[in-house]
This record gives structure tokens, sequence and C-alpha cells, in this order.
């Protein structure tokens, strides 16, 4: 993390980014705390607290915020479960499911009126550093799911169907993170600068079609990454025969 | 690579934070949400489904109960006809008996009242036997004029007697 914290000192992206450091007492020590991650703070709140009220105290006949949550875990899942069938969908669900949650809402809090004026509200997604985040991390899990359901096995799969592809395989892999991330920082940014750019030009009605057309590429991006995710997934731990 | 990624606005201490924010997301949630809905499903599909298994039985034993009760309304039927049957021909016998019996008891009746009928007649006639013997030797004592004496008297009644005994009346 120091190392980190140095490198992150250095680079300054836009007006108050970050928004203030933390110094740790007694070290030198600098903890950046930027804008996207007051805002992934207010996304994972609203996400986990209202998950907490729907299970807190739950009942047969569900009803309110219970019935919400469930619906979502219920579609999330039978999604997932089509893809790689239900037992797989029941172990690597959650975290698929916490992908297209967390972009959803973050590809969202870019739409909210005035999201732009408050400081600390920045849509995460729209930030290159932050959706490779998320795609390392999708990088990371297929290595990790894959060797736990397959144990060495699942290495065996870069030299199919012949040896001699291995390097190709190993490039595809390498590739993935980095379509993922780059894919959806670019639509996420790109829809945010036009917004942005027509809003200074006609700031009245003008830029509510591009608001609109925001709405669908922000569950589109996030379906997207979280479907790739999932046969990436789904891939690696697949039984061959 | 690098230099490409630096171009868009890479940082490493953004991307540091989006990996632990998500890893604590992913632990919050797993724990408020996926389990306890997950749980909270399972548990109700079970519950349906056993619903619907114990509604199935339920149908099933109702269905063979009724069967069964059937069954032996049925037989109860055939049963009561049975005793019914049985009963109508006791009862049958029991009148040819009774009829029977008195029939028996009315012949003998007849038949006793008979008997005495006729020891009363062999009774009387032989009464008049002795009363006729008594009269006749009186009779003819008159006739003889002279009264027999109480000695000859009983001796010649039980003569005439038994001389007239022997004749049929």
């Amino acid at each position: 993390m120091s190392a980190a914290a140095q490198e992150g000192g250095g680079i300054h992206h836009g007006p108050a980014d970050p928004l203030f450091d933390i110094t740790i007492p007694g070290t030198d020590f600098h903890l950046p705390i930027y804008n996207f991650v007051i805002t992934s703070w207010v996304i994972m709140f609203i996400l986990v607290f209202t998950a907490w009220l729907a299970t807190r105290n739950m009942h047969r006949m569900p009803k309110g915020i219970q019935n919400v949550w469930e619906y979502i875990v219920d579609g999330l899942f039978s999604f997932f479960g089509g893809i790689m069938g239900e037992d797989r969908a029941r172990k690597y669900g959650p975290f698929l499911g916490t992908c297209f949650l967390y972009i959803l809402l973050s590809n969202y809090s870019g739409v909210l009126p005035g999201a732009a004026m408050i400081k600390g509200f920045v849509p995460p997604t729209n930030n290159v550093s932050i959706t490779a985040g998320l795609a390392v991390l999708v990088f990371l899990s297929v290595f990790y799911f894959g060797i736990k359901a397959k144990g060495i096995s699942f290495f065996k799969h870069f030299f199919q169907p012949m040896a001699f592809l291995f390097i190709l395989n190993v490039i595809e892999e390498l590739v993935r993170p980095v379509s993922l991330s780059l894919r959806l920082y670019g639509n996420v940014y790109g829809e945010e600068t036009i917004v942005a750019q027509l809003g200074e030009m006609v700031p009245l009605l003008v830029p509510v079609p591009m608001m609109v057309l925001g709405l669908l590429t922000g569950a589109i991006q996030a379906l997207v990454f979280t479907l790739l995710a999932s046969t990436y997934i789904a891939g690696a731990t697949e039984e061959h025969h | 690579m690098g230099a490409i990624l630096e171009s868009l606005g890479f940082e490493f201490p953004k991307f540091l934070w989006q990996v632990v924010n998500f890893l604590i997301l992913l632990f919050l949630l797993k724990k408020f949400a996926y389990k306890p809905i997950l749980n909270m499903l399972d548990e109700r599909k079970k519950s349906i489904e056993d619903a619907i298994n114990n509604a199935e039985t339920a149908k099933n034993e109702a269905e063979k109960m009724r069967k069964e009760y059937e069954t032996r309304l049925a037989e109860a039927k055939q049963e009561a006809q049975e005793i019914m049957a049985k009963a109508t021909k006791l009862g049958e016998e029991m009148k040819h008996e009774i009829v029977a019996n008195a029939q028996s008891e009315a012949t003998k009746a007849i038949q006793k009242a008979q008997e005495e009928i006729k020891r009363e007649k062999d009774q009387a006639i032989a009464a008049l036997r002795d009363e006729v013997a008594v009269l006749a030797v009186m009779a003819a004592g008159k006739v003889l004029g002279k009264s027999i004496s109480v000695e000859d008297h009983e001796k010649l009644v039980k003569e005439f007697v038994s001389e007239v005994g022997d004749l049929k009346c």
C-alpha cells in the first residue's frame, strides 16, 4: 500500500482529486481519498444497507424490500444458471452478481441530475483505473475458480486444441481484462463526455435523449461485462467429460 | 502497455482502492444478500414442494378411504339384506312351529277331553248298573212279597252284576 500511496501522491487528474488525504498517525503514509471512492462508498452503502434491511427479518411471504432483493438475487442467479448451470451459478453467482450491481449503480450514478456538481460524486466506472480493477478481479477470479474447481488440470486448456497454440491462448487470456476494462470505461466515459459537451452547448432538453440513451448504455454495459465475466468463469470451470 | 494505460488516466492507487472496495462489497453482499436470500428461496421452494407432495398424499389417502368406505357400505348393505332375509326366514319358521304346536296341543286337548268323557261315561254306566241291580232286587223283593235280608240282598246283587257284567251294554 505504501508504494501505491507514493505513486498516487504524484499524479493528479482534474481538480481536487484526491479530494483529501488521510495521514496515518505516526507514519509518513498518506491514504488518498478520491472522489470516486466516496461515490463507491455511497453505492456500497446503498446496496449493503438495503440488503441488510431486506434480510434482517425475513418472512416466508416476502414483502417490501425483501421482495425487491429476492427478485434481484433470483433474477441474477437464474441468469447465471442459464449460462453455467445452477450448481456453478450458486458458487460464482455472488461474485458475478456483485459485479453487475456495482457496475450498474456506478453507471447510473452519473445520470443523476447534478451529479457532476457535487464534490466526491463521480461515476466510478468512467475511470479506467476502476474498470481495470474490476477486470483484473475477473481475470484473477477465472484462475482462482478454475484452479479451485479443476486443480492443476485447469492449465490444460492453455495447450488445447494443440500445444503450439499455448502462446495464443495466453494472449487471449491476457487480452480479456484489457478488453473488459476498456469497453466499460470507454462506453461510460464517452457517454458522460457527450452529455457534458451537449449540456455545455445547449443546457436545456437537447442532452435528454443522450441521457436516456445513457440509461440504456449503463444497463447494457453492466450486463455485457457480467455476461463476459460469467462466460470466462464458466469456461474455466467446465468439466471436460 | 503501461504507457497506454497511463495515457488513459490509469492510476495504481485508484486501482487498488477499487479492488479493496469491491472485495469488501462482495463480502458484505454475500453476508447480507446472497446467503440469506438464497437460503430463503431454497427453504420456500422446499416448503412448496412439501406442500404439494402432502396435498398429493392427502388426496390419494382420501381417495383410498373413500373406496374403502364404499366397499364397507356395500358390505354393510349386503349384510343387512342377509340379516333381513334370515330374520324373515326365522320368523316364518317360528310361525310354522307355533302353528304346529298349537295344532298338536289342540289335538291333545281334544283327545284328553274325549278320554275324560269316555271315563265319565264308563263310570256313569257302572254306577247305573249298581243302581239298576239294587232296584231290580228291590223290585224282585216286592214281587216276591218278602223282603230280602241285607246279606241276601248283597249276595244277589253281586251275582246279578257278575252275570250282567259279561254282557255288552
